[in-house]
């Protein structure tokens, strides 16, 4: 493994990096840096640096890289809660300005609120938009959400009479239920079991392929980003930029045994492998020169 | 690979859910426990009270104990002493209450009063509170104003610590859940920040009431107000009359245990979230 960068040479196979999608990008990132500072040292680590990235309408995105390359700062910049320090992200033409009614998130950590019911916590997305909608309207679409999810049934229960799987239902149920344009997910599949999960991401496969939301998703499973992404995006460690972006050319649905067996499925993986594998010895090696 | 687990509705016969059957007798189980165990405790306490190994000047029988109960209830000594610190100590915590958890709560969410206020809360929260004793006498006199000024200031620093520190430690993926998902700062403290922080300002209660009983005895022992529980204990140590002494005590101890026990049901109730926690 003496390759580095995005050049990919003899028997490898070529990937192209252009948009799966034509027309306006719905999410912009143009050359973003981010970066947090040590008070203490009085020093700045650089997470990001010249991220540059279209999102189309409709596409679902994967971003894989080693731990600590910046991809949790990419999707936090996103949903409005950090600002870059350089570069700008445009979310539907509009520069990024805090969280928006078009944006809804799915946590790692679920983040539902304990003391709600399951359908109290999916209402929670509607209840606090301006116009608010009607009890009945809020209720409806309450319940929709919940159907969606396979929760039915659970609307009473308590997040913490439930396993972290049916929790992270609820937190993507919450994030449905408003139907924003976009959802983001911060490795939402990362703290449940493994059984639990494939069955997970085959629904929600199924899930974003009705709604048709634009989704951007951060994982570190290269099954994850393969089986469920239009684009992976490989960022490159610490700190991050665009190593690849690599067009995930699978026939749906991915959890089909015959899609499953498919060579390019393989092909594909080995190649993120390759890439990931790259960057987890060139962050052993060169670490300190970041 | 078409698995797909699908939570079914959990209702009766689905051959998940099964209905519980247990005897009805079940729910008193922990009672007759507790039944039996105080009675082997008392009835051991009279024989060996009965070999009088302990001179029973400080160590009389259970019987006599129960029997000064009676007595003082039956002759009014006791009664009028317990509503009167059982009236001062409410009051006390109320007060307590008014003053401490809404300052504790703006003291954590407001940086600038955090600043400007703790120095001196985390000095009062550490004093002993018996140290006030002295001053407070010089101030407010032997009266009942000052049993009831150091009730208030053993409980409220409690309660202002724990708020303080609840609204400090909200779950920061929570907060940003509520901001993505449109919450306005109002909604924010009401829908997050004051549901996540009350089991905290049960807990600082907890601890208020605890450290107000504390402080209702100091100033009914050390006051000399001539009235309420510690004056009785005051007293009754003075005549040498020990089935008085423990009497008082186990009035006092029985006061302590239900207050906790009734805050500890409370906080079950409004928080089942953090007991059953996995």
């Amino acid at each position: 493994m003496t390759q580095t960068g995005s050049s990919v040479t003899g028997t490898a196979p070529t990937f192209d990096a252009g948009p799966a999608t034509a027309g306006k990008p719905l999410i912009e990132i143009r050359g973003v840096s981010a970066g947090y500072e040590n008070k203490r040292a009085k020093t700045r680590l650089i997470a990001l640096r010249d991220v540059t990235l279209d999102v189309y309408p409709g596409e679902f995105v994967a971003i894989v890289g080693p731990s600590g390359c910046g991809k949790t700062t990419l999707i936090n910049m996103i949903a409005g809660f950090m600002d870059p320090l350089e570069g700008e992200i445009r979310v539907g033409g509009a520069p990024v300005d805090g969280p928006g009614a078009d944006r809804a998130m799915v946590f790692q950590d679920y983040a539902v609120l304990p003391w709600r019911s399951v359908h109290n916590n999916v209402k929670f997305a509607l209840e606090n938009r301006r116009p608010r909608p009607s009890k009945a309207e809020m209720d409806r679409r309450t319940g929709d959400a919940i159907s969606m999810v396979g929760l039915r049934g659970f609307e009473q229960s308590y997040p913490y009479e439930l396993s972290g799987g049916m929790r992270q239902r609820v937190g993507i149920a919450r994030a449905l239920v408003s139907d924003p344009q976009i959802l983001l997910m911060d490795e939402p599949f990362g703290s449940v079991d493994a059984m639990t999960r494939e069955a997970m991401q085959a629904e929600f496969e199924k899930i974003i392929a009705a709604t048709g939301q634009t989704v951007f998703f951060i994982t570190h499973s290269i099954d994850e980003a393969v089986a469920l992404a239009d684009r992976v995006i490989v960022i490159s460690s610490r700190p991050g930029k665009v190593k690849e972006i690599i067009n995930i050319d699978l026939p749906r649905s991915r959890f089909d045994e015959s899609v499953r067996r498919d060579p390019r499925f393989a092909e594909l993986r080995e190649h993120i492998w390759g890439l990931l594998q790259d960057e987890a010895l060139g962050a052993k090696i060169g670490g300190g020169a970041a | 690979m078409s698995v797909v687990e699908q939570p079914v509705t959990p209702t009766v016969g689905d051959g998940v859910t099964e209905a519980i059957t247990r005897s009805k007798w079940a729910p008193f189980r922990s009672l007759f426990i507790t039944i039996a165990n105080l009675s082997v405790f008392f009835t051991a306490w009279q024989l060996f009270a009965l070999t009088e190994t302990i001179n029973p000047l400080f160590f009389p029988k259970a019987t006599d104990m129960f029997g000064a109960i009676y007595t003082g209830f039956a002759d009014g000594v006791i009664g009028p002493e317990l509503l009167h610190s059982a009236k001062n100590f409410t009051i006390g915590l109320l007060i307590a209450g008014a003053i401490g958890i809404p300052m504790g709560l703006l003291m954590g969410g407001v940086k600038i009063i955090d600043l400007i206020l703790s120095p001196y809360v985390w000095a009062m929260t550490a004093l002993p509170r018996v140290a006030l004793i002295p001053l407070l006498i010089l101030i407010l006199g032997f009266g009942n104003s000052m049993q009831l000024t150091i009730i208030v200031l053993s409980a409220v620093f409690p309660m202002m610590v724990n708020c303080m520190e609840g609204v400090k430690t909200v779950d920061q993926s929570l907060l940003r859940a509520g901001s993505v998902f449109g919450a306005n700062s109002f909604q924010m403290y009401f829908k997050v920040v004051l549901p996540f922080t009350l089991p905290f300002v049960i807990s600082g209660i907890n601890h208020g009431i605890a450290r107000g009983l504390v402080g209702m005895l100091i100033g009914e022992l050390l006051g000399g107000g001539g009235q309420g529980l510690g004056f009785l204990l005051d007293r009754a140590g003075d005549q040498f009359d020990a089935p008085m002494l423990y009497a008082t005590l186990l009035l006092l101890a029985v006061m302590s245990v239900s207050l906790v026990q009734g805050m500890r049901w409370v906080e079950r109730r409004a928080a089942p979230w953090r007991s059953t926690r996995v």
